[in-house]
């Protein structure tokens, strides 16, 4: 397979940006049609290629590009294993989804503010993330889709806006800010950036250097990934912009947080899994309970489903915290386990979000005391939002069922019972709340808070445009219960191969003569 | 020596930044994420170690690894880094600024406050008088409320600015429907 394939999911969003910037201020015209087409074509060629790159390295193998032919750790690497064409294929799949919902919803204004460059730049970032081996490039492709982010959820200007964007923006320039020195310790002590050459440096490296760089990224991941004390960016902004936007970020944005401490865990500390599998499954098990107890005492639609983001990331933690256990199980079963529910989290959380959007726009608002009966009016979008939360809440046969039975087997099978018991009652607490937001906003009397837009489910296009994509997701799901064994199996070669950290360091193969000797080696400094 | 001037300034640098990052007022709140992003910018800088009055070019293309190591040239890498950050922290810093200018033309005040509470704007630090009508910011509170403002203002206050967020909402009946 050429490897050159591996740059064209950052390649094309970014070039598509440019153009159809370049499209909406040329002749005075905005184009807003060709640039909904121009967008829904690209991120269809992003899909496929993140197919190809699937079909491609589930078969086991790894694919290796060295931009501009530079070797390993000169260089910028991008590679491709499983869990990034896994990660690139949902990322792809949220992103069509969230397209033309964000088409039938979103304001002239928005659109004309370049709201589809920037939708193209962000998954352009995230994608960038999922696949570079390179540590700074990293962090530069986490800056990209953290600007995009911030120019997305303040867009239109909204005093709610404005107001929360000061604190999502803060938080993450902090986390960020981690990250950089990070970067600049691991410089400083291995002597490269290289990912696979880090790896290789740093099992020489003492352990002080281990843990502080462990610990490091942990904050600095953690805070982008919204676990137990770092999550509070994330319930204080997502129920301000435009619902589009909300399900575009709490399908990809956490996603990225949680992939890079799988990816920095599995491949630069292994051995700090089992040394420090007490704290991560301590922030997993805390994630998860605060997550969805926050969820409780949540007045809106929205900050409800906000709040279960980081209930669900707290269990894909957990499987990364038991993915070298399990007396019975092959080894990365928890690792599997947690790939194959981030999947499902990012469908179902992308679709119910998606419902949510559309039931405050129906409703002219989303607290949820002042909705109510909508299940009279608009039956099938009732349907597909019931359907989305007990997927969601884990009953069978949607995919909710297998992600949390794979976790919950393989945590009970390595005898951590104290986070398996958290990870029950976080799942019922889960389930309590969705039926309270379909308690109140379905059921009972119809009621609205006042300004109706009755355009939305009315109109012959965007009805469709708004129900098609939840309905996609919802089949999605359902493919991924019903399949769940075969979905289950690639999700372990993808987690056997994020484990293989030497096949990582031989597939990227930095060079090494007797003379290439960084700072770290040569040591003494004067 | 110089290697120890370089710790401390980090240090003070990152020690400033996360006082004022800890504050109320927002323009604190920019000076301070300049601040933090300069400490990590010269702890990148001290990641190359320091080579005092030499530059960042290979002379010698076959043993520049030894020149290094013994100090004969400077790291360029690091600098390549900084490079990159500064451009990134300041368009960030650009952004926020922005921001900030945004909210404190719609609030009139500085101060930044947490969730449901509504800002009183006798207790801005810059000291804003209270005009007519226009008590407190109305900003902290839902985004539904926000678009229906028409409402919000006939309304008028709900929350007086000594009672918290959770009695506010309980007196708003959010409990007992």
């Amino acid at each position: 397979m050429n490897p050159n394939l591996l740059a064209a999911p950052i390649a094309l969003p970014l070039f598509v940006a440019a153009l159809l910037l370049a499209l909406s201020r040329w002749g005075g015209r905005q184009r807003i049609g060709l640039q909904r087409w121009l967008a829904a074509v690209t991120l269809t060629v992003v899909l496929v290629v993140a197919l190809a790159l699937a079909q491609f390295t589930l078969g086991g193998q790894r694919l290796v590009l060295q931009m501009g032919g530079w070797q390993a750790p000169f260089g910028i690497t991008l590679i491709a294993d499983g869990l990034t064409a896994i990660l690139l294929t949902l990322t792809a799949l949220v992103a069509l989804a969230v397209l033309p919902f964000a088409i039938a919803t979103i304001d002239l204004h928005r659109e004309r503010m370049a709201f589809y460059p920037l939708f193209l730049v962000l998954v352009m970032g995230v994608n960038g993330a999922f696949l570079t081996g390179d540590f700074f490039n990293l962090y530069v492709f986490f800056e990209v889709l953290l600007m995009a982010s911030f120019v997305l959820l303040t867009i239109g200007g909204q005093p709610a806006q404005t107001h929360s964007g000061i604190r999502y923006v803060v938080l993450n320039l902090l986390g960020s800010l981690v990250f950089l020195a990070a970067a600049g310790i691991a410089y400083g002590t291995l002597g490269t950036l290289n990912m696979a050459h880090m790896a290789q440096r740093l099992d020489a490296a003492p352990m002080a250097v281990r843990a502080l760089l462990a610990g490091m990224l942990l904050v600095a991941f953690g805070s982008k990934a919204a676990l137990f004390p770092l999550f509070f960016w994330l319930p204080s902004s997502y129920h301000t912009p435009p619902p589009a936007v909300t399900a575009l970020f709490g399908g990809l944005l956490t996603k990225v947080g949680v992939y890079t401490i799988f990816r920095s865990f599995t491949l630069f500390f292994p051995d700090l899994l089992a040394a420090w599998q007490p704290l991560l499954l301590g922030i997993a098990g805390a994630t998860m309970l605060i997550g969805s107890l926050g969820a409780m005492a949540q007045p809106t639609v929205r900050r409800v489903l906000s709040f279960h983001i980081i209930s669900h990331v707290g269990f894909m933690l957990m499987g990364l915290g038991v993915a070298l256990n399990g007396e019975k199980l092959a080894v990365g079963f928890g690792l599997s386990a947690a790939i194959l529910y981030m999947a499902h989290h990012m469908l179902v959380k992308t679709g119910l979000i998606l419902a949510g959007g559309a039931v405050e726009i129906e409703m002219g608002g989303d607290r949820l005391q002042s909705i109510g009966g909508l299940v009279g009016r608009r039956p099938l979008l009732a349907l597909l939002f019931f359907l989305s939360a007990i997927s969601l809440a884990g009953i069978p046969p949607f995919s909710g069922f297998i992600g949390k039975l794979t976790l919950l087997q393989i945590t009970l099978d390595s005898r951590h019972w104290t986070v398996a018991g958290v990870s029950i009652v976080a799942s019922v607490l889960t389930l309590i709340n969705v039926m309270r937001l379909w308690q109140e906003a379905f059921w009972g009397k119809y009621e609205h808070p006042g300004r109706l837009t009755p355009w939305l489910l009315d109109a012959p296009v965007r009805r469709w445009l708004v129900l098609g994509p939840i309905g996609a997701l919802l089949l999605l799901s359902l493919g991924l219960g019903l399949f769940g064994e075969r979905f289950f199996q690639m999700t372990t070669t993808a987690a056997q191969q994020a484990l293989d950290r030497t096949g990582y360091i031989a597939a990227v193969h930095p060079v090494q003569p007797e003379s290439v000797a960084g700072p770290a080696e040569t040591g003494g400094h004067d | 020596m110089t290697q120890l001037i370089l710790a401390l300034t980090v240090g003070i640098l990152f020690a400033c930044g996360a006082y004022l990052v800890m504050r109320r007022g927002q323009i604190k709140l920019i000076l301070g994420l300049g601040l933090l992003s300069h400490g990590v910018n010269l702890l990148l800088f001290g990641s190359g170690r320091l080579t005092l009055g030499q530059p960042p070019i290979f002379a010698d293309k076959q043993n520049f690894l030894a020149d290094l190591a013994r100090g004969r040239l400077a790291d360029p890498l690091p600098q390549a880094l900084i490079l990159t950050a500064i451009v990134i922290s300041f368009g960030i810093t650009a952004f926020v600024i922005v921001l900030v200018n945004r909210r404190h033309t719609i609030t009139n005040s500085d101060v930044v406050q947490g969730e449901l509470v509504p800002l009183l704007v006798e207790g801005d630090p810059f000291g804003a008088e209270i005009r007519e009508g226009y008590g407190y910011d109305w900003l902290a509170y839902e985004v539904d409320e926000v678009y229906e403002r028409g409402q919000m203002d006939a309304r008028g206050s709900r929350v007086s600015p000594d009672e918290d967020e959770s009695a506010a909402l309980e007196r708003e009946g959010y409990d007992q429907r």
